[in-house]
């Protein structure tokens, strides 16, 4: 301890200690212009990470064509990159939704991602049409269709159809609302998507936004 | 430093001697292109740019998009500008099939992105060659085109901006060639034919052209000369506080 | 101040821990903090420094490049080569701040051989290559040739016209090699043109195979300079003068005052760098050339071919090496064997050198024709024998072609020999005298002269001075044995010259 005092008073302890008021002011001030000229430095190379103009291009709204769809079909299409499901639903796969509610983790989606639009039970603008991200919520695989009803879809007597997620089995609705005790935590992401007209979906764009 | 001195006061010298053996009198001289980067004018050559070159030129670096930077919206870009691409984000590239093209013309049309950038050479920028090309077009029936250019001999394009411009033609004069031997040499171009266009307007339409084509062979280079300013500052301060240190440390170095 | 205290105290403990595995406080003294350097260096002496940040901005930028880069010669939709497309589309517009990545790439190259060629400038100037620095001169004579290498593979990524027809002219001169040239560059290409499979193993070189030799080097460089301590503008050895610690006189610790002196030459490096790429990164088509925006076309030359400036003075005296200029270049080896000769009374290996060197590259030349002038002999003697072995006419020597490509080696590697060939009984140019001097001046003004001719179409009196210059550089070297210990010096101080 003692020889640490007697160090301290010789000015030898630490480095900025022995230094002179006028080192020790310019050794900031370089350091100081020096730290700004690094971030300008790391300014390209961290942007640069950044999705680029391609993959933007790649990833803009796409445009969807519903009169192609007949009542309880589904299509995949490709936004971002991702899948996208359009599911044509029925009035009575509309109506079935209701009775999932009970067996649900978040039956009114307040934990889930979504437009403001897109809430509630049937999760889409139209509740004709369901528009959603088909990326599972667990750990990113696409979950499979399930539309068959009963004993008959393999998923038990109670299933009113859905999806399937085949790597760790998480159980969603036709609205994408996720079972209890499944391995994902909320239901799948509803993309923002808007009509342009009766028959043409825009999946990517808000209407507010254009 | 008198060594050095020295040594680079001969090199320059016998550079400059040398050099003047070297230059050989030039046959082609090109026009300064009047380029303007600002806006009314980019637009104007991006209307051209669309209507007459994209036809059988891409522009393969350049995305619609990209255009909003000389003021457009995308709205704007989408109802004038596109007309084979259907989102905004896509690469300027034409439907042309390049064998056809071959077949036309005899080359490919060439991409012309960074063609601004590719045309400069030892007798000026390039988008003096450019401007210069573009009006130097002059009727050839010799040509499978019908067309011959000052600046690029037999060259494969057509004029594209002929209705624009009329039909210029070539005047050749007799020269002796230094050993008395009489060769035909192109001593001018006479409009004999007017187009659209007053020379003037032609000459303005075509450098707004050409300011488009230098802009697109590097979007943003003027927020790149605007940014070069603040870093230049940024390390001069830099340079005068490490020198200042340098002084202080170096001080008690006896 | 307690507080303070604390902190330093957990420091020390965490870096004493650290030192019982391994040497970092060791490393950081012998190297950094207890590396004594002579305190009288000049500017000149800032281009090592230099050299080495270059190096780091050329790999920190060079793996980011890497990541958008896509070395593939076929054509996309828009009938742009791939690569090329990569470079100008995706990294100069697409990525976010790509174009100043690139631009600090491109720009870093050409920065890359001016502070190198000024540090062996340096080094020329101080004598820097002379015992003991021998093996510090000759680590950096490859890590010259790795920057040529580097430079020369990586150009041809961007697969622009000029990167595709310089790489098919550079690997075309292997093709001079007699027996095996045409199947060498071949080799070389892995295709009859400069293609795809091109591409790629170049890309291989440029990015991999050569920067990890460059690494090995550098460290070299550096480890063998740290042995024996750096050279000064004195050419004196400091080491020779040490205090009682062992501490020499004239050195004063690398860090700080060094390394500070360095971060004002890099401050005022970086603001010339940042000129070019910010407001010039074409570099006047010296750094990025115009006619290398076209996409590779293999079906069209470009009207003027031309090397990036910093290989033009052996561009320059692989085309002056013509068969009318061999007389000349056959007449200068004879000098130097002549001279050898005479020095070496005593020695009959090298007497016996002094005759075969000549005989053989007459040979070489000429065949058995006189100076390349006449019908070779066995034409007149023996009229209609062909004295042909695998496709090598032994009547007539070999070609200039192979000749200049020897000559364009050669003359990279003369340097190397310096530590060899310099006589002066003093290192410095501060006390050599005006033969030594006038040699240094001729010989930079003939490689300036060289540099600015490979930059030009080839023209008739270019290719004469190029000849005469190609001359001049080789007599800075052959003779240098004779001018540098005929010169007068002058008498070189016991201790450093400082203020």
């Amino acid at each position: 301890m003692s020889d640490n005092k007697e160090n301290a008073s010789n000015g030898e302890s630490c480095c900025a200690c022995s230094l002179d008021p006028e080192r020790r002011a310019l050794l900031a001030a370089t350091a100081g212009v020096g730290a700004i000229v690094g971030l300008g430095v790391a300014a390209p190379f961290v942007g640069s990470f950044l999705p680029s103009e391609r993959a933007k291009a790649a990833g803009a709204p796409v445009e969807y064509d519903l009169s192609k769809l007949a009542p309880g079909q589904m299509d995949t299409i490709e936004w971002q990159g991702k899948p996208v499901w359009i599911v044509r639903r029925t009035p009575e796969m509309v109506a079935a939704l209701k009775k999932n509610d009970a067996n649900l983790v978040d039956p009114n989606s307040e934990r889930s991602e979504q437009p403001e639009y897109a809430k509630g039970t049937a999760r889409a603008i139209k509740d004709e049409y369901f528009v959603c991200l088909g990326v599972c919520t667990h750990l990113g695989c696409s979950p499979n269709p399930k539309f068959l009803l009963g004993a008959e879809s393999g998923m038990g007597e109670d299933w009113n159809g859905g999806f399937l997620c085949p790597c760790h089995g998480s159980r969603f609705d036709l609205a994408g609302r996720v079972f209890k005790s499944m391995p994902a935590p909320v239901n799948l992401v509803i993309p923002p998507h808007s009509y342009l007209s009766d028959t043409r979906l825009l999946i990517g764009k808000d209407s507010k936004e254009s | 430093m008198s060594l050095l001195n020295k040594t680079l006061s001969v090199a320059l010298l016998m550079l400059a001697l040398v050099g003047q053996g070297v230059v050989q009198a030039q046959e082609i001289k090109l026009d300064k292109a009047p380029v303007k980067f600002d806006n009314a004018t980019l637009q104007q050559g991006a209307k051209l740019f669309v209507n007459y070159c994209l036809n059988c030129h891409s522009a393969s670096a350049l995305r619609y998009n990209t255009l909003t930077q000389i003021g457009l919206t995308e709205q704007q870009i989408m109802d004038n500008l596109m007309f084979t691409a259907d989102k905004s984000g896509e690469q300027m590239i034409v439907a042309l099939r390049r064998d056809d093209a071959r077949k036309w013309f005899g080359v490919a049309p060439p991409d012309l992105s960074v063609v601004a950038r590719a045309r400069a050479s030892e007798l000026g920028s390039g988008p003096d060659w450019l401007y210069t090309y573009l009006r130097s077009f002059y009727r050839d029936d010799s040509r499978p085109t019908g067309w011959n250019n000052v600046v690029f001999p037999n060259v494969g394009m057509p004029h594209a901006l002929w209705s624009l411009q009329g039909v210029q033609e070539a005047r050749f004069a007799e020269v002796d060639d230094g050993t008395g031997k009489k060769v035909q040499h192109l001593a001018g171009l006479e409009l004999t034919q007017p187009g659209q266009l007053s020379k003037q307007e032609y000459d303005e339409q075509v450098a707004s052209l050409v300011s488009f084509l230098t802009w697109m062979g590097e979007p943003g280079q003027e927020t790149r000369h605007a940014l070069g300013w603040v870093v230049l500052a940024v390390l001069s301060v830099l340079a005068i506080f490490s020198y200042l240190l340098k002084r202080a440390f170096w001080k008690d170095v006896h | 101040m307690n507080c303070c205290k604390t902190v330093t105290d957990k420091a020390q403990q965490a870096l004493a821990w650290v030192d019982e595995r391994f040497p970092l406080s060791f490393l950081w003294k012998s190297h950094v903090s207890e590396y004594y350097a002579p305190k009288n260096f000049n500017f000149w002496y800032l281009f090592g420094s230099l050299a080495l940040l270059v190096l780091v901005i050329q790999i920190v930028t060079g793996i980011f490049l890497v990541m958008n880069y896509k070395p593939d010669a076929s054509l996309n939709l828009a009938g742009v080569p791939v690569a090329f497309a990569s470079v100008e589309s995706t990294i100069m517009r697409d990525v976010w701040g790509g174009k100043y990545i690139r631009y600090m790439h491109s720009t870093g190259a050409s920065a890359f051989f001016i502070v190198v060629y000024l540090h062996m400038f340096r080094g020329m100037l101080y004598g820097s290559y002379r015992k003991p620095r021998e093996l510090i001169w000759l680590f950096g004579m490859g890590i010259f040739l790795c920057l040529m290498g580097e430079a020369f593979f990586g150009y041809l990524l961007p697969w622009g016209q000029m990167s595709f027809w310089g790489a098919q002219v550079i690997v075309n001169l292997f093709s001079a090699v007699p027996v095996i040239g045409g199947q060498l560059s071949e080799f070389i290409r892995g295709d009859f043109v400069v293609s795809d499979a091109t591409l790629n193993r170049f890309f291989a070189f440029h990015v991999i195979a050569i920067p990890l030799v460059l690494l090995g080097l550098v460290t070299s460089h550096l480890i063998a300079l740290h042995e024996v301590g750096s050279n000064n503008p004195d050419g004196v050895e400091i080491k020779k003068h040490k205090d009682a610690n062992g501490i020499p006189l004239d050195g004063i610790p690398f860090y700080p005052y060094h390394v500070i002196k360095d971060v004002f030459g890099v401050s005022i490096f970086l603001i010339v760098f940042a000129a070019v790429i910010f407001f010039a990164p074409e570099g006047g088509g010296y750094f990025l050339e115009f006619n290398n925006f076209f996409p590779a076309d293999a079906l069209k030359t470009p009207p003027h071919i031309a090397p990036v400036w910093y290989f033009t003075p052996y561009y320059s005296m692989l085309r002056a090496t013509t068969s009318d200029f061999l007389p000349f270049l056959w007449a200068f080896i004879a000098l130097i064997s002549v001279l050898t000769w005479r020095g070496a009374a005593s020695c009959r290996f090298v007497r016996g050198l002094c005759v075969l060197v000549p005989l053989a590259a007459y040979w070489g030349f000429f065949g058995l024709s006189a100076f390349g002038l006449t019908v070779p002999l066995t034409a007149l003697l023996l009229p209609g024998v062909k004295f042909t072995v695998l496709g090598v006419d032994l009547a007539r020597g070999l070609d200039a072609k192979f000749w200049g490509v020897v000559m364009m080696g050669g003359s990279v590697m003369l340097f190397a020999l310096l530590p060899w060939l310099d006589r002066s009984p003093v290192k410095s140019i501060r006390y050599k005298g005006v033969l030594v001097k006038t040699a240094l001046v001729i010989f930079v003004v003939a490689f300036l002269i060289l540099g600015y001719f490979g930059t030009q179409p080839p023209s008739p009196v270019g290719n004469i001075l190029s000849q005469i210059c190609t001359i001049l550089y080789l007599s800075f070297f052959g003779l240098m044995p004779w001018y540098s210990r005929l010169d007068k010096t002058k008498p070189v101080p016991e201790r450093l010259t400082w203020k």
